[in-house]
């Protein structure tokens, strides 16, 4: 018994000293007041709320994460279907194919697509070359679309696998039995396949939903100045105002946030 | 058959849209022009320049480094951690366990900054101790993920076979254990190193001034004027990356296979 603690300690207390602990030393500070005499107020959480800039702000990360989790899903359902149900060869080499984009560095992953996208880029040369755009430009790169689709990039293959898992466990032979029960296509995707993936489809809502919320490096290299999120603004508030108590309480407000979408998240399994 | 080929159209769209950027990238590395711009001109220059450009080789080594150490840490953390919960029968271990990977949904920026609150309260400068610590926060809750799955399947009769056939604590771990969990603290190690060598948002934070790592290279190279030879660097790691993953897929291919016969 002795021995298990002292094996878990080392782990316990870097968790605890560096994790914890620093957490509530920013809770600290985001209940004091700028100045010198710096005193205990609620006026750092008074004002997100008060000012329509951040409640505007706070819905427009909610949605852009909304926006790239339901991306997500749309195009990675498919794509772990097909790999769990419709083709039998091939399966190892598409996982290591999905999986090999997660080695490659966020930055350049962003850099790319803004090479990719820029006007005078690639997207735009080609398009330009088959007459499907004008000189005009494409218009795409700094606005919150380059960032959505960045980060459908850098998350749908996440939700592949986490559906691709749980679709991988359904029985071919229930699909069998309800159709020669009469069933139509449809209504055995909405009755028998959709209904037991829901748990593949939620681990994958989880592991996209909430790391959106607190994006802040795609926004920054792709978003321009429309593609401000509770992030950047957080990032603006240490480094460029030094508004460090200020800049505390909105992380909170965005930790609160993660836990919140977590716990409803999490509810959304149990029920069954 | 219609179903087939459709399927297959999919999913070459799907792998179009994966690969756009490391395509770009890969492309752009021996491109000509110093913008990035087509028609595309075959060139080898960044990769020449890349070897001049000390600063950058200087910063990719840093982050090796970094990353060798956050990953030896992190999977020796797990590992002690992972060994202490199995002989554990606190009523605390379920509890333990989710707390041990409650990193992994905090915001990385929100760590970052928590951390350098800390640096404040107790008056220290940023400082290279403090960045690994860092580093080793958010990349060991990966490396105690793989080793739960892998110890999870373990079967604990080998152990207490060993102990009831005299072997102390220390032999049975270095004879059962460590042989049975190897391929996971590869794995978790390797996990760990990605995560930290790849790690921008700590870095940015918590990184002594004038020190500099490849991703604070990259991201100070995007936001004042971009260096083709950050494509090569990429380049040279990405290939690098996949040579180590396939070795460690043939490696764990091998353990497994040899504890099959």
């Amino acid at each position: 018994m002795r021995k298990s603690i002292l094996l878990m300690s080392p782990a316990m207390f870097m968790l605890f000293a560096f994790g914890i602990i620093p957490l509530f030393i920013m809770l600290y500070y985001s209940f004091l007041s700028d100045g010198a005499e710096a005193s205990f107020t609620l006026d750092n959480y008074i004002n997100f709320f008060k000012k329509a800039f951040y409640l505007q702000l706070t819905w427009k990360t909610i949605r852009m994460s909304l926006i790239v989790t339901f991306i997500c899903l749309l195009i990675s359902y498919p794509v772990a279907y097909i790999m769990a149900k419709v083709i039998q060869k091939g399966k190892n080499l598409l996982l290591l194919l999905i999986i090999i984009p997660f080695w490659t560095s966020q930055l350049v992953r962003a850099y790319s697509w803004m090479t990719f996208l820029q006007d005078g880029g690639i997207l735009d040369y080609l398009l330009r070359k088959l007459h499907l755009i004008g000189d005009g430009g494409l218009g795409i790169l700094f606005t919150q679309t380059a960032v959505i689709i960045s980060l459908v990039h850098i998350f749908f293959p996440y939700m592949v696998l986490t559906i691709y898992m749980s679709l991988e466990k359904v029985d071919l032979s229930l699909l069998e039995a309800s159709r020669s029960l009469g069933a139509s296509s449809w209504e055995t995707f909405r009755r028998i396949i959709l209904p037991l993936s829901k748990p593949g489809i939620i681990t994958g809502a989880i592991l996209i939903f909430v790391p959106s919320l607190g994006v802040f490096v795609e926004p920054r290299i792709l978003g321009g100045t429309e593609g401000s999120v509770i992030g950047t603004v957080i990032e603006d508030q240490f480094f460029e105002i030094y508004g460090w108590n200020f800049g505390s309480a909105i992380a909170f407000i965005l930790l609160a946030m993660v836990f919140l979408s977590l716990w409803l998240l999490s509810r959304l399994t149990k029920e069954d | 058959m219609v179903k087939k080929i459709a399927s297959w159209f999919y999913l070459l769209i799907i792998f179009l849209f994966l690969y756009t950027p490391i395509a770009v990238l890969v492309l752009m590395s021996f491109n000509k022009s110093q913008y990035n711009t087509l028609p595309f001109e075959f060139s080898a220059r960044w990769y020449h320049e890349l070897f001049s450009n000390t600063r950058l080789i200087e910063s990719t080594f840093n982050s090796i480094y970094l990353a060798l150490l956050t990953g030896l840490i992190s999977v020796i953390l797990a590992t002690c951690l992972m060994l202490g919960l199995s002989k554990s029968k606190s009523k605390l271990k379920n509890w333990i366990q989710s707390f041990v990977v409650l990193p992994l949904s905090i915001p990385w920026l929100i760590m970052g900054l928590s951390l350098l609150l800390l640096l404040r309260a107790v008056g220290l400068d940023r400082n290279f101790i403090i960045l690994l610590i860092g580093h080793v926060i958010v990349s060991f809750p990966y490396a105690v993920m793989v080793l739960r799955a892998r110890m999870e399947g373990m079967d604990h009769f080998l152990q207490e076979a060993s102990a009831s056939l005299g072997a102390n604590d220390w032999t049975t771990f270095i004879r059962i254990i460590l042989p049975l969990i190897f391929p996971a603290i590869l794995a978790g190690g390797f996990l760990a190193f990605m995560i930290s060598f790849d790690n921008f948002i700590l870095s940015y934070f918590l990184i002594p001034m004038g020190s500099s790592t490849l991703p604070i290279e990259i991201y100070s190279s995007i936001k004042f004027g971009f260096t083709p030879e950050i494509n090569a660097v990429s380049t040279l790691i990405l290939g690098g990356t996949i040579a180590i993953l396939l070795l460690i897929v043939l490696l764990m291919g091998q353990t497994l296979k040899s504890f099959m016969k």
